[in-house]
């Protein structure tokens, strides 16, 4: 499948790694978990650059956020306590839902995220979220949102650069917080057909001073719901108000059609989905709907 | 192209390979004899390629055979000790848990690793395992049944 394949690269270095996607050129392609990269076999390849080796797969506390390495599995986000613990443990529980046991073995965040496919699950969390992603070049290192990381369908805006890091801000103190994460797929296993994650802080008077509804599978790209955010933002999160919050959902998300589900029926799921997310977070922070 | 050379440690043997670039460790393992390696889908959909590297299952055809250099590999031709079959071996034989074969080292694998981590799972951390191997014959109940039994088997054992 991959005999056009002339070099396996394993470099002991970003700087190494990122010269190599230099001089391989289009014809490069970084390799980690191997769980995208060789189902599509791109018969373009020439040249593996294999980035496991670069001491990428951490968990570790960077200031207020959590720093999280692009080789990090699947399995170990799912596995780690810190991850767990992080915002009712949402990214944890993407991972999990990431397909079976081998897959979440292999698959990596980086490369979850770097595939840049619309179901993308870990994406869904870490938009909600608000995380950056920092990106490694030849000479310099930058960071960004996440949410402008993605340009559409298996695009990004690396250029021949590495993403080596997540940098995942813990959630301000104060307050109460309710989060969940909501996979629809057609086993447990399987590609999202839709998936939402929503998280709620509420001040004192049960209002919501911080409002995050992020949506997978639903538009070109991972996408936050700006506009239902907006409906609850200083708000009480009644069943009413969430019910409007959804309406906007459904009215903002652009779903395709394709051999797993119409997109009016993705629309009507990210309703749906929208809803259940956003009533877990207010019962989780306190609130009798 | 320049051939590889990849040394890893298969069922407990060190062995020294030379590969092409692109090969997949699935293709390689065939190519040395290990025919307990089973081609499936090569997608990664359904498991029967199932071997442990380093105590993990993994899809053997969704990593490159340059990955597995300097790792530990496991394949259901390394589970048995002389003529002991592992535990699971066992159950999977008492249960009837077989039926045309093909998905069964793939599952007795990755039960391997269940039970390492897990020692006494519950059916449904039995069912979401066996979600990545795909079996056509037994409708998962003797499998599950096996797993459940080999588990008990291991504890009581210890």
């Amino acid at each position: 499948m991959f005999d056009q394949v002339d070099a396996y690269h394993r470099p002991r270095s970003i700087r190494e790694a990122v010269r190599l996607l230099h001089t391989g050129g289009s014809r490069a392609r970084v390799i980690a978990g191997g769980t995208d990269v060789i189902v599509q076999a791109d018969p373009s390849i020439r040249s593996l650059v294999d980035i496991t080796q670069l001491g990428l797969s951490y968990i570790r506390k960077a200031g207020t956020s959590w720093a999280i390495g692009a080789t990090t599995t699947m399995a170990e986000l799912e596995d780690s306590a810190p991850i767990r613990g992080l915002a009712g443990g949402i990214l944890a529980r993407a991972a999990a839902a990431c397909g079976s046991v081998q897959l979440r073995n292999m698959a990596t965040l980086g490369g979850n995220l770097a595939n840049a496919s619309p179901a993308a699950d870990t994406a869904v969390p870490l938009l909600a979220l608000g995380s950056i992603v920092v990106l490694a070049g030849a000479t310099r290192r930058r960071t960004l949102p996440l949410a402008e990381f993605f340009r559409a369908p298996g695009k990004t805006v690396l250029g021949k650069e590495l993403l080596v890091e997540v940098l995942v801000p813990i959630p301000p103190r104060g307050g109460r917080w309710g989060w969940s994460f909501l996979k629809l797929g057609r086993t447990e296993s399987d590609i999202s057909l839709v998936s939402a994650a929503a998280g709620l802080q509420l001040d004192a008077r049960g209002a919501c001073k911080s409002v995050r509804i992020a949506l997978g599978a639903v538009a070109p790209v991972p996408v936050r719901a700006a506009g239902a955010e907006a409906i609850l933002a200083g708000q009480k999160p009644t069943a009413g108000r969430i019910a409007q919050a959804c309406e906007q959902v459904a009215r903002d998300v652009s779903p395709i059609t394709d051999v797993r589900a119409p997109a009016e029926y993705r629309r009507e799921m990210a309703r749906v989905l929208a809803g259940r997310a956003l009533r877990d977070c207010a019962q989780l922070a306190g609130v009798t709907l | 192209m320049k051939k590889l050379t990849i040394r890893l440690t298969l069922n407990a043997e060190r062995k020294e390979w030379s590969i092409a670039p692109g090969d997949l460790l699935l293709d390689v393992l065939r190519r040395e004899g290990y025919f307990g390696v089973k081609r499936g889908c090569e997608k990664g959909e359904c498991g029967a390629c199932t071997v442990l590297v380093d105590g993990k299952p993994i899809n053997s055809c969704l990593m490159f055979a340059a990955q597995a250099d300097g790792r530990e590999v496991l394949t259901i031709e390394g589970l048995a000790h002389g003529d002991t079959l592992d535990p699971l071996q066992e159950a999977f034989l008492d249960h009837g848990a077989v039926q045309c074969g093909y998905c069964t080292p793939g599952m007795i694998l990755n039960a391997k690793a269940l039970l390492a981590k897990s020692p006494n799972p519950s059916e449904a951390e039995v069912r979401e395992m066996l979600t990545g191997n795909y079996c056509r014959c037994t409708g998962y109940v003797k499998p599950v049944e096996a797993v459940l039994a080999a588990a008990k088997a291991i504890r009581r054992a210890r």
